[in-house]
């Protein structure tokens, strides 16, 4: 074979790759690194000087409290709720466990700013509807409920957070090798010895995963810390990082990057606590073939333990969206529900407001993007990642998991300071930003999500077509797309939903000409008009549900947010 | 060294352990896994439930460990009903006292070798000293006493499954059921512990039930063999007679090698369109017929010889046997032979096959 015609193939392979990777390390970890150097660095000199004048005001000493206490409270709760929900959907004789399932991960999906603008709509303690109707049902002289309190804060970033505990533990329960329990129940013990000394040991490292998944979700959870606890004074390291922000100031940003410092460190610092535990007990359980596990018969718990588990999933799911689809319709808010006071003006108002979808555009163009360039990147770097041996082929995977797992405030904050100007690069006010910054929070999705279907696809079928005469990117258009492509379809709509409905970073990136639809329904809730942003929590929650149904078509039902 | 035979010191449990199935029937929605299965296997007794996968035998052998639940049917294990659906009882898995292992030896990563194997004797709240005892000794039977404080990840699969074997043991069942245990372990280990668990059974005089899907392993180890397909038993018989004497065209294809050919019964002869030859066989049931010839029992001569005409397609060497295809009119027929026999004969070569020993099934 001639030389010439083979060496490109091999150098073009690597220029695509090498580019997908500068991409990410231009706007991952330069920003972080940027991001620290700035919160270290006074005047030049390296110091904690920012650090000692952050934490001497009172206010972000408990907002640094706060968020430990809160995300370890939210944790706690989630991982009592989530493990035996996921036992009991993945071990027992409960019925309709298909629809339990679908319900306990509802809130996964939902933007949490909705929910927490629902669950004000509920538990308000003047007007909130369900304090109304039980104060009248159980003659009360005061409403049962302050959703502005630690204990409303908890309980709705736990509806919110949680599933992600339990995610994590059904799906490690559906993988583990049944026999491994059978083998418990044939040695003598019953159905609860099994559980708590076989499969709660051998859970423990997802349970523990988990948990850590709920930690760093609550503890960078802005939407929920800023509609609920604000107006009850209960300050996070996220709500007081975005006051210093809209400060404008040198000053306040400086002492943003302080605090983003610190919520990075809480959150690195709880990765690596488990990491170092799950050295120590990381069990292989998945094997074996007989996968469907024996079914624990509930008996005569059987009903009971339905009706409550029915009751969570209508409490977690069916009265919220039920409250925010009301109040969008709602003729006048200070009027009781009743049919009669039922109309579809407010929403032909909304549609009608050029500025409200102006907004909405914005949102659509910005998640397109960023999903189209994520996903591209994406391709590439679990290409890298699972098909080829080079040395260092799991460093743009890790990148993408970094940006993950950082807090969302903390990457909006180092792409302000980095992309101001400083560098020659000027995006702040644009699109732009916003596109980088949920590419790189979101690009994980992807990544996993095409890995794992890359990996599906053996290399010899890749090989087959380089040994027929194809070049690497012919291969890869006549072969693997073709047969990934569910999968690459499943991973842009996994990046363009969050994006879509994004706050946190949205909140400080945007510009004048730039607000998303996230923006804009805090803002109203916040301070112009809740009716309104009802209305808009029904436009997304349905642009949601449709992505989601289009995501389980595609994945056959194995992916969806 | 382990208790005598019918002694046993879990008060309330069975001393024989006969296991009796009756009419058992499984759904799976409208697949019936296993279609009335009835047997009884005799206390101490060996039995093998031989199929290809997908026939019912797993199935068969979680119900009678009592995992799934029979829809129709009863089993008793020595005199106690476990399962009925008329009388509407079920016991649950962990009052059977039976001893398991399963293919993926599901040995628990959590616990060291020990305390896998003491496991079934805590739930049973033995004392210290006499868990310690019989888990030692357990431990001995398998010869794995050296490695009672290692974790699981770090045995080969072999000690893995001992571990097993040990745990099924220690809380002295009397009987034993074992769910392919073998075919994860590469072929050598797999015919010693072949040996081994054949000759714990035979020490320990317990009942055991074999589930597998390999012929070799069920006709080594077992006094008898029920093979099923399907759902439904073939044939329950003594290893020799299910290999000499097969029930129906299906065991003989499934236990060992068969030349199968087209047939037509008469009063005394057998007549083979497809080859042009009859063979003078009297007291065969007359009409259409399949008759089945292992290649062993084919004798390969030169073409002066008296026989079936053919020519030597093929010849396979396989060491201390030769492999070969003969084309005979529209058919192909194997035959094995020694290689010390065959080795003269080359391909292409007109040779003469002698049938020594035929099976006959009738096709109507």
């Amino acid at each position: 074979m001639d030389k010439k015609t083979f060496l490109p193939v091999i150098d073009l392979k690597w220029i695509v790759i090498s580019i997908a990777v500068a991409t990410l390390i231009s706007f991952t970890v330069l920003p972080m690194l940027y991001l620290i150097f700035r919160s270290i660095v006074v005047d030049g000199v390296i110091n904690i000087e920012n650090y000692r004048e952050v934490y001497n005001n009172i206010v972000n000493f408990s907002a640094f409290v706060n968020t430990f206490k809160i995300s370890i409270t939210v944790t706690a709760v989630s991982l009592l709720i989530s493990f035996p929900l996921a036992w009991l959907v993945g071990r027992t004789d409960l019925p309709a466990k298909g629809f339990f399932r679908t319900l306990f991960v509802a809130t996964y999906m939902i933007p949490p700013y909705v929910g927490a603008i629902a669950w004000i709509q509920l538990l308000n303690p003047r007007v909130g509807y369900m304090n109304v109707y039980l104060q009248k049902l159980f003659n009360l002289s005061a409403a049962p409920f302050d959703i502005y309190s630690f204990s409303g804060l908890v309980w709705c970033l736990t509806l919110f957070y949680s599933p992600f505990a339990f995610i994590t533990i059904s799906r490690a329960l559906e993988k583990m090798d049944p026999t491994l329990e059978e083998a418990s129940r044939v040695s003598g013990a019953t159905p609860f010895e099994t559980l708590y000394r076989v499969t709660l040991p051998l859970m423990f490292p997802s349970i523990l995963a988990g948990g850590v998944l709920v930690f760093i979700g609550v503890a960078s959870a802005f939407g929920i810390p800023a509609i609920v606890g604000m107006p009850a004074k209960i300050e996070v390291l996220t709500t007081r990082i975005v006051t210093y922000v809209y400060m404008g100031t040198g000053k306040g940003i400086r002492e943003a990057t302080a605090l983003a410092v610190s919520l990075m460190l809480v959150a690195n610092a709880i990765l690596y606590f488990m990491t170092y535990i799950l050295g120590k007990k990381d069990y292989v359980t998945i094997g074996g073939k007989s996968m469907r596990p024996n079914l624990v018969e509930l008996g005569k718990w059987k009903w009971p333990i339905t009706a409550i588990v029915g009751a969570y999933g209508l409490v977690s799911v069916f009265i919220p969206l039920a409250s925010i689809l009301v109040t969008s319709m709602l003729k006048s808010l200070s009027r009781p529900v009743s049919f009669d006071n039922l109309t579809f003006e407010k929403w032909l108002a909304v549609v009608d407001n050029s500025q409200y979808m102006e907004t909405l555009s914005n949102s659509f163009i910005t998640a397109s993007i960023a999903a189209t360039a994520a996903t591209l990147i994406a391709l590439f770097v679990a290409y890298l990642l699972v098909k080829t041996h080079a040395k260092g082929r799991r460093i743009p995977d890790s990148l993408a998991t970094l940006g993950g797992a950082t807090p969302s405030i903390v990457i909006a904050l180092a792409l302000i300071i980095t992309f101001s100007g400083e560098f020659g690069l000027n995006l702040y006010s644009t699109l732009g930003i916003l596109i980088v910054a949920y590419m790189v929070k979101y690009l994980t999705m992807a990544v996993r999500t095409i890995a794992a279907s890359l990996s599906q696809v053996h290399s010899s079928l890749e090989e087959a077509a380089l040994n027929s005469g194809a070049n690497w990117l012919r291969s890869l258009k006549d072969i693997l797309l073709p047969l990934i492509a569910p999968s690459i379809v499943a991973g842009w709509f996994l990046v363009f939903m969050p994006s879509f409905y994004e706050l946190t970073m949205s909140i400080i990136l945007y510009g004048s000409k730039t607000k998303t639809i996230g923006v804009l329904l805090y803002e109203l809730q916040t301070y112009a008009d809740p009716q309104d942003a009802s209305v808009l929590a029904v436009v997304v929650l349905t642009i949601v549900l449709l992505g989601n149904i289009i995501l389980r078509k595609i994945s056959k039902g194995n992916v969806g947010i | 060294m382990w208790e005598s035979k019918y002694v046993n010191q879990n008060k309330g449990d069975l001393v024989v352990a006969e296991v009796k199935i009756q009419s058992v029937t499984k759904m799976f929605g409208e697949v019936k896994a296993v279609n009335d299965f009835n047997a009884v296997i005799a206390d101490g007794e060996f039995v093998s439930i031989l199929g290809p996968s997908g026939c019912g035998k797993t199935t068969m052998l979680r119900m009678i460990a009592g995992f799934e639940r029979a829809t129709y049917g009863e089993i008793y294990i020595g005199d106690k009903l476990v399962s009925s659906s008329q009388a509407n009882k079920f016991v649950p898995p962990e009052d059977r006292n039976i001893g398991m292992v399963f293919q993926s030896y599901a040995v628990w990563p959590h616990m060291n070798v020990f305390d896998n194997v003491a496991y079934p004797l805590k739930i049973k709240k033995y004392s210290k000293q006499q868990i310690m005892e019989k888990t030692t000794r357990a431990l001995e039977l398998v010869h794995l006493e050296a490695f009672s404080k290692r974790l699981p990840n770090q045995l080969s699969g072999g000690q893995q499954q001992r571990v097993a074997l040990a745990r099924a043991l220690v809380g002295e069942p009397r009987l034993l059921l074992l769910d392919e245990p073998l075919s994860n372990l590469d072929a050598k280990l797999r015919e010693s512990m072949r040996f081994e668990i054949k000759e714990l059974q035979k020490q320990l005089g317990i009942t055991v039930i074999y589930v597998t899907h390999d012929q070799a392993e069920a006709m080594a180890m077992s006094d008898r063999i029920i093979v099923m397909n399907q759902g439904v038993i073939q044939q329950s018989d003594m290893p020799e007679f299910v290999y000499e004497s097969p029930a129906n065209q299906i065991v003989a294809d499934f236990i060992g090698l068969v030349n199968f050919i087209p047939a037509e019964v008469s009063a005394e002869n057998i007549i083979l369109p497809s080859i042009n030859h009859i063979l003078y066989s009297p007291g065969y049931r007359a009409g259409k017929a399949l008759l089945a010839v292992r290649p062993e029992h084919i004798v390969m001569t030169t073409a002066e010889n008296i026989g079936v005409s053919g020519t030597l397609l093929h010849k396979f060497y396989l060491g201390d046997s030769i492999d070969c295809r003969v084309a005979v009119k529209k058919e192909i027929i194997r035959v094995i032979g020694k290689a010390s026999v065959y080795q003269h004969f080359q391909s292409g070569d007109e040779v003469t096959l002698q049938f020594e020993k035929i099976m006959v099934f009738p096709q109507d």
